[in-house]
């Protein structure tokens, strides 16, 4: 356990990285979610051309979160698993 | 805390072998290598099979498919710049097809070190580069080297020092670009898999969860799998194709004012009469 700081500020910080990422990605969903129900309350008969252009969005703005996610894990196999 | 680490490591490490000795630009990640040649050669099989029954008829799912995707392509790069789409749409549709294989090859069991091509930084790095290089070259190619290196100093009906104060952005903007591009699909296709390793590894280690874990894990990894490979695999793949459209796009910005030197001048002339 000579390293335990170090190990244990990886998994904190991927902790806290994570937690921001998953909250931004929520925050966009919604935004997206809420303006796909609004459009579709407006117009009906938009829906399926609404509903792809969600899915894209939600593909753009959760890509922010896997980003987040995959070097997070990369971070911390990298420092964490590197001294043990 | 030991235990956690010395389980089997998540699939972060790629197993190398070194061409020549010291450099980093001569070392292969030879797991990927052979990932990739598997979705190349699955792609130009499936392709050409595909290829080789169409019909003028009424189309097969495949084939309707294939052809929303690619008239989609087709009329964006057609909007784009028509001489250049006779490039614009093979690329884009070779970039989609063969990242939606890349990616769907993890429908399959595939044994440890073969992984969907992907998840390596190195391929979707290779690919984010390429793609920018050739919109580089296209811009240069369609506004010469003035109006590519006008394209730098870019909110054009601000005054000059402003649009130099706008250069380091502009440039910022650009190289964020592959980088984005690379990042966003391994970052998907990574976190999949990360989710996969943590269902099928991590889950059991929970002792609560371990007596039942085999059926809870059949179940799981199958509504991860469908929802992961099959929805974020494809949206990811179309993203990738979106937006290198979207790059080619933006290497036409300021070509109206700057071949058309009139048309601002008349136009607000016009309005002015107008009012």
């Amino acid at each position: 356990m000579n390293n335990a700081i170090a190990i244990a500020g990886a998994l904190i910080g991927f902790g806290l990285a994570l937690g921001g990422g998953a909250m931004g990605a929520a925050f966009g969903d919604g935004l997206a979610g809420n303006a796909t129900i609004q459009g579709v309350a407006r117009q009906p008969e938009a829906q399926a051309r609404l509903q792809t252009i969600m899915f894209l969005i939600i593909g753009l703005v959760e890509a922010m979160y896997f980003i987040n996610l995959a070097l997070g894990f990369v971070f911390v196999y990298v420092v964490a698993g590197g001294v043990h | 805390m030991s235990r956690f680490f010395l389980l089997e490591p998540p699939p972060v490490s790629h197993p190398t072998v070194a061409l020549c000795s010291g450099s980093i630009f001569c070392t292969i990640s030879w797991d990927s290598l052979i990932s990739s040649w598997i979705s190349i050669l699955v792609t130009i099989v499936v392709m050409s099979l595909i290829a080789r029954r169409l019909s003028t008829g009424v189309p097969g799912q495949i084939q309707m498919w294939l052809e929303t995707i690619y008239g989609y392509a087709s009329g964006q790069a057609a909007h784009i710049d028509r001489e250049a789409a006779r490039f614009i749409v093979p690329l884009v549709m070779t970039i989609f097809v063969y990242i939606l294989v890349a990616n769907w090859i993890d429908f399959l069991p595939l044994p440890r070190p073969l992984h969907p091509a992907n998840s390596d930084l190195n391929q979707t790095a290779a690919m984010g580069v390429l793609v920018f290089l050739i919109v580089q070259w296209y811009g240069i190619r369609v506004q010469g080297w003035y109006g590519y290196l006008r394209r730098f100093t870019k909110p054009f009906e601000m005054s000059l020092p402003v649009r130099i104060a706008f250069i380091p952005l502009n440039i910022i903007e650009e190289l964020a670009k592959p980088l984005t591009l690379s990042l966003r699909l391994f970052g998907n296709i990574f976190g999949g898999l990360v989710m996969i390793w943590v269902l099928s590894v991590l889950l059991p280690q929970i002792p609560y969860v371990q007596p039942f874990w085999s059926a809870l894990a059949v179940v799981l990894l199958a509504a991860w799998k469908v929802f992961d490979v099959g929805l974020i695999g494809l949206i990811q793949a179309f993203i990738f194709m979106l937006l290198t459209l979207v790059y080619f796009e933006q290497a036409r910005e300021g070509m109206e004012e700057s071949h058309e030197p009139g048309r601002g001048a008349s136009q607000a002339a016009h309005q002015g009469g107008q009012a």
